[in-house]
């Protein structure tokens, strides 16, 4: 990579034709910016997560391991017989163990998604546009050694060609 | 503008997505006005009488307090339990209309997010300076120790209910502190202060809105979100069997799981709708808070109240039926008579009979009505934990243990400083932060109503 070609739009739709027209043309592309999700941009881009598993496997660790302490205290390490009630008293344990499971889930869950986006405070942000986070639609795509000069200009007709209001080589 | 059949235009005046930034943001640009510093001042005197309640409370002992060996439980458990309550708006409000896809939901859910942050602190308050030692405090967590080991009774509601409470605490402070990243990140890159940019560079995480991260980001505001859902249920019906499961009459009711959940909610969403007609009114938000907004939140009103409503009745009606003599006294005439009649009354009016007005279209469209109403739900919800907590413990099964209560100036200081801290939280919020989800109204706005 010897740089970045930046496609600056300011509508969503101008974005999402321009994103498919590149896609026919078969060019790579880096990375879309967007100031809020769009739900085109995932699916042109193919996008996936194991967010949703990897909570489930907190889930269920939590589950375990609540279990397995709360066994511990109760029938192990302090055995004491509260209101007539079994040591192992599994209605209480589950109530426990449901919340406890939540606050895995929930937790480990947006530490998981801080360290895979690795996002963490005081990050400093590598701003490729002033408005990204404004107005701006920024389609991100890499200039190659192998590129010619005409490969490029033909990818800046295409930005253009489909709206971008500004086309920045960086 | 994203425009439905049923609700018309989310967000008025066909805005471009920069003007949405700018409306948003205007509060935290410009000076506030002399009623911010005047309401700032009333709150610094809330909590200093609040500060002056917790030192004699923490100084002397609950002894200060109006509670007697009959009425162990007072005010601060009415106001914890309160205040739990519209902590619940939150998440009623974010999540369990993001879960249902309520695109309404935008323009509404970062403040409701933030009312159930700060309510949650508030509410915590109660049940740690009733502990009376504080120092004592950690007692309640489970950690190995050197008293056996000594370990808690897992058994406990109340054990359950500050595990329950930080786990919920946890999760509304991630979810709201979360959504909040793309907005830091568009206050980073609009101001023009140094000081400023680098306070919301560090708050925004490096935030650059990437396709990759807005993915994860949307699947982890799911992942929340769901998970919370059931955690709202969860953590009011335990706070119901903290009454539920002793033999007070009452008290010992299977009802009173749903019966807090719901209740929970109508008092979320009544100060919901407080909060947004005086934001709205402030800082003329007209174009995104909604007549259509506020129109939707008082039709939910009319249904949780209509469930309001028949919890108040089935309690009645099961006292009658059951022809339990002590139920019948707690029911008929130590609450509908006696006493304390006049807080069953008000509860009744407020939370199920006032509401039904939101049936009329006019009383929906007239602000001034809805906000006196909303009002009264508040009030009504403190005094529905009022006769909860009073009726049934002043007259218990044996007549000797009967006392009277009235709550002391500490007490009633305790409250105030609580009441003072949430509209202080309030203030700094909205003059820092932005108090409409940007990116999620902007996301609402790319659809044009022709």
């Amino acid at each position: 990579m010897i740089g970045t070609i930046l496609g600056v739009y300011e509508d969503e739709e101008l974005l999402i034709s321009a994103l498919q027209k590149l896609q026919d043309e078969k060019i790579e592309i880096s990375e879309v910016l967007t100031p809020y999700p769009v739900h085109e941009v995932f699916k042109i881009m193919k996008r996936k997560t194991r967010l949703p598993l990897a909570t489930f496997l907190f889930c269920v660790l939590g589950v375990i391991l609540t279990y397995l302490f709360l066994y511990w205290a109760s029938v192990l390490s302090y055995p004491l017989i509260f209101g007539g009630k079994p040591l192992n008293s599994i209605p209480s344990f589950i109530l426990i163990c449901f919340v406890m499971m939540i606050f895995f889930g929930v937790f480990l869950s947006v530490i998981a998604f801080f360290v895979r986006s690795k996002l963490y405070p005081g990050k400093k942000a590598k701003i490729h546009y002033p408005r990204i986070t404004d107005n701006a639609f920024v389609i991100m795509i890499d200039k190659k050694p192998e590129m010619s000069s005409n490969d490029i200009k033909q990818l800046n007709s295409i930005l253009k060609d489909h709206g971008a209001v500004e086309v920045l080589e960086k | 503008m994203y425009n439905t059949a049923i609700r018309g235009p989310l967000i008025k005046g066909d805005k471009t997505i920069h003007q949405i930034t700018e409306e948003i943001c205007q509060p935290i640009d410009r000076r506030p006005g002399y009623w911010w510093y005047f309401v700032f001042l009333l709150c610094l005197g809330a909590l200093i009488y609040g500060g002056w309640a917790v030192y004699i409370t923490v100084h002397e002992g609950i002894g200060t307090w109006g509670l007697n060996n009959s009425v162990t439980w007072g005010w601060c458990i009415i106001n914890f339990v309160w205040w739990i309550g519209i902590g619940h708006a939150g998440t009623a409000f974010s999540i369990f209309l993001l879960v249902l896809e309520q695109k309404w939901r935008t323009s509404i859910n970062r403040a409701a997010e933030l009312m159930t942050v700060v309510a949650v602190i508030c509410a915590v308050h109660f049940p740690i300076l009733h502990i009376g030692r504080l120092w004592d405090g950690f007692f309640i967590l489970p950690y190995p120790n050197t008293r056996g080991p000594l370990w808690l009774n897992f058994n406990s509601p109340l054990f359950w209910d500050v595990l329950a409470i930080c786990t919920y605490f946890m999760a509304s402070s991630l979810f709201w502190y979360v959504g909040m990243i793309p907005d830091l990140a568009t206050i980073r890159d609009r101001t023009t202060s140094k000081i400023k940019r680098a306070i919301y560079g560090f708050l925004c995480f490096g935030w650059i809105g990437s396709s990759r991260d807005w993915f994860r980001y949307e699947k982890l505001s799911w992942i929340i979100g769901g998970l919370t859902a059931a955690l709202v249920v969860s953590v009011h019906s335990i706070v119901a069997m903290d009454f539920a499961t002793s033999v007070l009459p009452g008290w010992h009711t299977t009802i009173f799981p749903p019966y807090f959940v719901v209740g929970a909610i109508l008092s979320g969403f009544a100060m919901v709708l407080t909060l947004m007609i005086i934001i709205r009114k402030v800082y003329k938000l007209n174009d995104y808070i909604t007549d259509s907004h506020l129109n939707a939140i008082c039709k939910i009103l009319v249904f949780i109240s209509l469930i309001m409503g028949t919890a108040y009745s089935t309690e009645l009606f099961m006292a009658w039926y059951s022809n339990n003599e002590y139920e019948m006294f707690t029911f008929f005439h130590n609450r509908v008579t006696g006493e304390y009649n006049t807080a069953f009354w008000i509860m009744l009016i407020s939370n199920a009979i006032l509401p039904q007005l939101f049936w009329f279209k006019k009383i929906r469209k007239k602000l001034a009505i809805v906000f006196i109403i909303s009002l009264c739900i508040n009030i009504g919800m403190w005094f529905e934990r009022y006769v909860i907590v009073i009726t049934s413990l002043t007259k218990d099964y044996f007549p000797s243990n009967w006392a009277d209560y009235r709550p002391t100036t500490v007490e009633v200081g305790l409250f105030t400083g609580t009441f003072g801290f949430f509209v202080l939280c309030i203030l700094l919020f909205f003059k820092y932060l932005p108090m409409i989800s940007l990116y999620e109204v902007k996301g609402v706005s790319k659809y044009k109503s022709n």
